[in-house]
């Protein structure tokens, strides 16, 4: 078996061996067991679940929280390994529906990709079950964890959608779990405790290095030096998009190597050329808000620079972890001053309801059952908030009552209990008060090697290091710097041929 | 990267096309209205004004440009005197504006430092615009599938995202003739279509594709690289744009593979003077429906067939206007509107009386207008 394992690895996918982990989450899937496998990023989760698709009859279901990452990974899917696939959510429109539903029937795909949301309609439930589906897999799936730090409500359903597929196996993967959210997933997957496969998140070939700052200018300063100095391509995370966009201007002006910003402002056509121009080489660095990096798998990149305070520990291990996945060495930095503090206070308030919202939500359900994008907009309310207010609104008020009535009337819930929401919300805040309060523990930490807190904030004890451990420890930057700097900017004076070009574009 | 004398370029070139765009507002409209067209706003008001004042080069010119920054060139253009802004009781309390003798000449000078004539040439109807945004992706992902067909390298991602693009290049790309076909052509014929072009227009539109050996740059990228300011760009991409999906639609037998791009409508489309709306109400005037007649059989309200019928005065001169207003009616309303000296409907219907509607107003202002500019 373990050596038939291997040679569908080598066929499909073109490794010659598994990574650490990846061989006994597929054999317990295959075994028919739940697993949870905690896997570092960049150790190769899809494989764990696009190779037992591959093998077992009928198709296996990818839950998967970012549409965008969905529409990637059906893309190398189809393109590089030319297994068929596809994907279901909202940003179908209805001919594209019917069309993908129809090959769902006829069995074209081993692999669909869908949104939680999509699962838990009933009429797509009876589409998959009908079609036959061997293994459920969820990606992400820490965001099942209400006191995980991506936490999506709609996962919480996921049981219930699993129960209506004819309770297949499941396996859920997820690289950012601390103890306690272990514990919720399995508790909710009914996983075994055997039956969790966890592979070190230790990244022993990245150096850490905190950096505190006492103002913007100096920051700024710093961050324009080492992204000159730094060894090989990189990334740059700010927290805000008007953040990305003055660093790259300033750098633009005075910086040697070719840059260019990424964030969600931007079309998609862009987007995609500024992350080809990555991949291929072209561009040294990117300057980018979290929105960059999800499913982007380029082994070489050498260095991430954190310009300012990420919102949590579980973003900043998953941030940093895009570096060096070749194994070579690779360097992370973080730079903070307290400002960084305020502006992640400030995007938190804007992220929840007011109490005032709360009511003109509530006034709004009882006109209409579902409102419209445009009704949201003129209480200023995003459709996140509302699904997170419902979904509070629900779970409250199941517990004045019991739960067969409790899906009555969400306006009226919403309505009746607005204290109790209002509440639920709070704690939300409070929680992720608590894991801003930890990041900043963290970046304050001078005495205690940071490696050793991060991997133990993940209830982990192993520290191993292969070049440089952290700045604690003691770090030699000079290592990760460009020997020799060159240029890479400066415009290139070619003479203009169409002939040429196009002939490059589309040879004969 | 922006350098201070490309930022001063990019103010001029704003000022170039707002005060150019207001010029033929002046007076009838407000301030607002050229914002919107600008913005390229779909509301109806907003087509009709571009099809009124034949505003379609700037039709969605600017789509992304925020209130402030529109706020900032009006209060720029008033301190220098190009426009003053009036308020006027007839028009709702709203306030209209005009553009000094100043501000024409200013206007003139930079409409032709920024040679606006030559780059607004292909615009001749708004529903161009539209559909160039679907012509550029299918145009884009056309070029990179093919590429990598030639090379055959297959795994590839799409710069363009859009499934719907996408399944529009797969089902041209299907059979291993036309696969062929393009592989052999589109090289070629693109260098028919553009070579005639400017270098820069040339440099624009090719410096964007990408292919399996080349990553195509973004529009910023360009920009910067080609010394352009960002908005002047824009306009010299949309003329090539335009004035491609023009010479396809031209010389479709020159260009066998690429005629493809243009999709159906495009192809075959009803009266192109018109929006295609007002084209559709034409044809069933043609058959002799009246008003309510048309507002009933194509579910639209009474008064946009009025609207209809208002850009066939203007722009229709063979039609037959005597059964909604007499010749002596609208020869006394240009009468009128002359001695009045405005345009505006409610000063020339006090001045005529109640039994003059604002049909008949605007139907004889739009022949006159019509007649002045054909």
């Amino acid at each position: 078996m373990s050596k038939n394992l291997q040679a569908h690895l080598q066929t499909y996918f073109g490794y010659g061996a598994f990574r650490p982990g990846q061989e006994e989450i597929i054999r317990s899937v295959l075994a028919g067991e739940n697993v949870l496998g905690v896997l570092a990023t960049g150790g190769g989760k899809s494989v764990t679940y696009q190779l037992p698709a591959l093998l077992l009859p009928g198709i296996t279901v990818v839950v998967s929280p970012l549409i965008s990452l969905m529409m990637d990974q059906v893309q190398q899917m189809r393109a590089q390994r030319r297994i068929p696939s596809t994907y279901l959510n909202s940003l179908l429109d209805p001919t594209d529906m019917r069309e993908v539903i129809r090959e769902i029937e006829c069995g074209i795909h081993k692999l669909v990709y869908i949104s939680p949301e999509k699962l838990q309609q009933s009429y797509i439930q009876a589409l998959l079950r009908k079609a036959g589906v061997s293994l459920i897999a969820i990606d992400e799936a820490h965001c099942i964890s209400q006191w995980g730090h991506d936490f999506r409500t709609d996962y919480l359903r996921l049981p219930e959608a699993i129960r209506a597929l004819g309770n297949p196996p499941v396996l859920a993967v997820t690289a950012t779990a601390t103890t306690a959210v272990r514990k919720e997933i399995c508790d909710l997957l009914e996983i075994k405790p055997e039956h969790v496969i966890t592979q070190s998140l230790n990244r022993k070939n990245i150096a850490i290095e905190v950096i505190p700052v006492p103002d913007e200018t100096e920051r700024r300063t710093q961050v324009l030096r080492q992204m000159d100095e730094l060894k090989g391509q990189g990334i740059v995370y700010c927290s805000t998009r008007q953040a990305v966009e003055v660093l790259t201007a300033s750098y633009q002006l005075v910086g040697k190597r070719k840059v260019h910003a990424y964030h969600g402002g931007m079309n998609s056509m862009e987007r995609m050329l500024i992350q080809q121009q990555f991949l291929s080489g072209e561009l040294d660095m990117i300057v980018a808000t979290n929105a960059f990096g999800m499913g982007i798998d380029k082994p070489d990149i050498r260095f991430v620079i954190h310009y300012q305070l990420p919102a949590s520990m579980e973003a900043y291990v998953q941030e940093i972890g895009r570096v060096g996945r070749d194994g070579e060495a690779g360097y992370a930095v973080l730079y903070y001053t307290w400002e960084d503090v305020q502006i992640h206070q400030y995007m938190m308030e804007r992220e929840y309801p007011t109490r005032r919202q709360i009511e003109q939500l509530a006034a709004l359900l009882r006109q209409q059952k579902t409102p419209t994008p445009e009704m949201l907009a003129s209480i200023e309310m995003t459709q996140e908030m509302a699904d997170l207010l419902l979904f509070y609104a629900e779970r409250v008020s199941a517990s004045y009552r019991d739960e067969a009535a409790a899906t009555l009337e969400p306006g009226m819930e919403l309505l009746h209990h607005p204290d109790q929401v209002y509440e639920e919300l709070e704690k939300r805040k409070l929680l992720k008060q608590q894991k801003l309060m930890e990041m900043i523990r963290f970046v304050q930490e001078r005495e205690n090697c940071l490696r050793k807190s991060i991997n133990g904030y993940f209830g982990e004890t192993e520290h191993e290091s292969t070049l440089q451990c952290c700045s604690v420890c003691g770090i030699s930057r000079t290592l990760y710097k460009e020997s020799s700097p060159t240029a890479s900017v400066g415009r290139k004076e070619v003479n203009w041929d169409l002939r040429q070009i196009l002939s490059v574009l589309l040879p004969k | 990267m922006i350098s201070r004398s490309m930022e001063a370029q990019e103010q001029d070139f704003l000022y170039a096309v707002a005060l150019n765009a207001m010029i033929p507002l002046a007076k009838e409209r407000t301030l607002q209205a050229v914002y919107y067209i600008l913005r390229g706003r779909k509301a109806s008001q907003t087509v009709q004004d571009v099809h009124l004042y034949s505003l379609y080069p700037y039709y969605r010119m600017f789509p992304h440009f925020s209130k402030e920054n529109w706020d900032k060139i009006v209060s720029n253009l008033v301190q220098r005197d190009f426009i003053q802004v009036r308020a006027v009781a007839s028009m709702n309390g709203k306030s209209t504006f005009l553009v000094t003798k100043e501000g024409v000449q200013y206007a003139a000078k930079l409409s032709s430092q920024f040679d606006l004539h030559r780059w607004f040439a292909p615009f001749s109807s708004e529903l161009a615009i539209n559909r160039l945004d679907t012509f550029w992706k299918k145009l884009h992902l056309s070029v990179q599938t093919v590429s990598q067909i030639a090379e055959a390298r297959m795994d590839f991602l799409p710069v363009v995202t859009d499934r719907r693009i996408q399944s529009w290049v797969k089902s041209q790309l299907s059979s291993a003739a036309a696969r062929q076909m393009w592989q052999a052509q589109l090289g070629d014929e693109l260098y028919e279509l553009w070579s005639p072009y400017p270098v820069q227009v040339q440099q624009i539109l090719a410096g964007q594709l990408t292919g399996a050996r080349q990553t195509g740059r973004t529009t910023g990228q360009l920009a910067v690289e080609m010394d352009l300011a960002p908005s002047y760009f824009q306009l010299l991409f949309r003329y090539g744009l335009a004035s491609s999906a023009e010479r396809l639609q031209r010389e479709m037998e020159t260009f066998p593979v690429l005629k493809n791009l243009l999709d159906g409508e495009w192809q075959e489309r009803g009266d192109t003077r018109l929006s295609e709306s007002a084209a559709k109400t034409y044809a069933l005037v043609q058959r002799g429906h009246s008003r309510a007649d048309i507002a009933r059989m194509r579910r639209i309200k009474e008064s946009t067939v009025e609207d209809h019928l208002v850009e066939m005065a203007l722009r229709c001169p063979e039609w037959d206007a005597s059964a909604y207003l007499s010749p002596d009616l609208a020869s006394a309303i240009v009468h009128a509107s002359e001695k009045l000296g405005t345009g505006r409907l409610r000063l020339i219907k006090d001045h005529l009386g109640a039994e003059v509607s604002y049909l008949h107003i605007r139907l004889a202002l739009a022949r006159k207008k019509g007649e002045a500019t054909s």
